[in-house]
């Protein structure tokens, strides 16, 4: 069943995130694809997370395409401006790719091209709107298109945000819906409790909710994140247990699938596991939370 | 200067009607110099306003002030004492000055009555051109004193693209090919072979691509 199936019939989602590599070298990405294949429901390409210059999620996604595994492509505003978006959109509706989700990016200051020119030409939500039209047959000139995309689209939600913030958020979830989102994938989650408060205020008859479970490495990393990546709290008998244990690895996979195990009984859309740099770890995670 | 244009009428009407009491606020510095939000532009505006709302049987308080500057905090100080009297500004000043001001007077509306278009100087009167987009690091030592990012279409720092022709840049007879009157320059002071010199890739982190920019002097920092 494709993912899009899935996701209209509210079924539970288990995602995979796989960085395309910087280079030309996909056979990496490729056999981590595989070594999950059949325990995935499809995984998702980011495109130059963190404004770090990588090979692009579409040409990461038409790789996957190609072994049979789907993809997730995501369309980000930062680097390319409306014709360029629209241009890389329709390739990858010709390529067989049906998911797209369109991500803010982060700052280019950010990465590793700091003296690079951000382009911003459309905002988030403008781009979904360009997608609808494409989706619909016309471009943003309203020309016709010769062949018609036809997307499961998704977007970001920042899950760590509070107050008024937290009200914007979902402001513009509520925009984004209205513009055909029909899944959201969050900033990472460590803490439960917090979350299923967010989850209350979301209408998931709408929208799957599919929160992101990053594998930690490390203490020291769990506690890097918690004091320097705003809006993504670890709590520290977490942190602690990390520290504590005999196995670091086997405890940072059991965490996973402890907040797998969790989130799935909150009945989320699904999960994105997130693993940045240890995709061998990806299978550990699966039988941890008894997925696939 | 900072150049900028006058609005429609009707858009300044669209978002001044609701009001009752509208200060026009001119500034003294360079939309007066290129005649978009001087002294004469307020008088000229504010009578259009009055007779767009007479004709609407309105009585809409309409007066009339022309600071010396409204991107420093001395001159916009000077209406601290009216600006009560009245529900909304209306600036003529660029796009800094309504900016500063709505600061200053964090309560009340300051609409644009201009469009800020860019920085520029004027070739004769009546015409403004682009000279400079403020890119934070100024190579016009090696281009002849004439600038690629703001004169050339594609910003190109390596000569000219396939597109120039007889002098002229391929978006617009009208339009000089920056790099014709790059070399042309080069040519004219001696330096020709500087054009062979490959300029390396620039480094936007002083554009806007870092962000918002500020410039601090501690040396003069009060």
């Amino acid at each position: 069943m494709s993912l899009k199936e899935k996701i209209e019939t509210g079924q539970f989602v288990v995602l995979g995130e796989l960085e395309p590599p910087k280079g030309t070298d996909f056979s990496h990405m490729v056999a981590h694809a595989n070594r999950v294949r059949n325990r995935l429901d499809a995984f998702v390409v980011p495109e130059m997370a963190n404004a770090v210059m990588k090979a692009s999620s579409l040409g990461g996604c038409a790789c996957l395409n190609r072994e049979g595994l789907e993809p997730v492509f995501q369309a980000c505003c930062r680097d390319r401006n409306r014709l360029a978006l629209q241009a890389d959109i329709l390739a990858a509706g010709g390529l067989g790719i049906d998911n797209i989700m369109v991500v803010p990016g982060e700052e280019i200051a950010f990465g590793d091209h700091p003296r690079a020119r951000a382009v911003h030409d459309l905002s988030l939500t403008q781009a979904l709107e360009m997608i609808r039209g494409l989706c619909s047959g016309k471009d943003m000139s309203g020309i016709d298109l010769q062949g018609t995309p036809d997307f499961l689209v998704g977007s970001n939600l920042n899950a760590g945000v509070t107050g008024g913030a937290l009200d914007l958020e979902l402001e513009e979830l509520s925009s984004k819906i209205d513009l055909g989102v029909r899944f959201v994938i969050t900033t990472p989650v460590f803490d439960l409790d917090r979350f299923e408060k967010l989850l209350k205020r979301l209408d998931r008859q709408k929208i799957a909710v599919i929160p992101t479970v990053l594998l930690l490495k490390s203490a020291g990393m769990a506690r890097y994140i918690d004091r320097n990546i705003p809006h993504i709290s670890i709590p520290s008998d977490m942190i602690q247990s990390i520290q504590k244990a005999s196995d670091k690895l086997k405890r940072c996979v059991e965490i996973a699938g402890e907040l797998i195990a969790g989130l799935k009984a909150m009945e989320v859309g699904g999960v994105m596991i997130s693993t940045i740099g240890w995709e061998d770890k990806l299978p550990l995670v699966l039988d941890q939370a008894r997925l696939g | 200067m900072i150049v900028a244009e006058r609005k429609p009428i009707e858009e300044i009407i669209e978002e001044a009607k609701g009001f009752d009491r509208i200060l026009v606020a001119g500034c003294n510095e360079c939309v007066t110099v290129c005649e978009a939000g001087g002294k004469k532009e307020v008088g000229v505006l504010a009578s259009a306003l009055r007779m767009y709302f007479m004709n609407q049987g309105r009585e809409v308080k309409v007066d009339e002030v022309t600071l010396e500057r409204q991107c420093d905090h001395e001159y916009l100080e000077e209406i601290r004492n009216i600006i009560d009297n009245y529900d909304a500004v209306i600036s003529l000043a660029c796009g800094v000055g309504v900016q500063f001001m709505a600061e200053k007077y964090f309560h009340k509306p300051i609409l644009p009555g201009v469009n800020t278009v860019f920085m520029g100087a004027t070739e004769e009167r009546g015409v403004w051109s682009e000279r400079c987009q403020g890119c934070g690091k100024c190579i016009l030592a090696k281009t002849g004193g004439i600038c690629p990012v703001s004169r050339c279409a594609k910003r190109l720092f390596n000569g000219p693209c396939g597109g120039s022709s007889q002098g002229k840049c391929e978006i617009s007879d009208e339009l000089p090919c920056a790099w014709q009157l790059i070399v042309d320059r080069l040519k004219e002071l001696g330096r020709l072979d500087e054009y062979e010199e490959i300029m390396p890739i620039k480094d936007w982190s002083t554009d806007r691509a870092g962000g918002p920019r500020k410039v601090v002097r501690e040396d003069v920092r009060q």
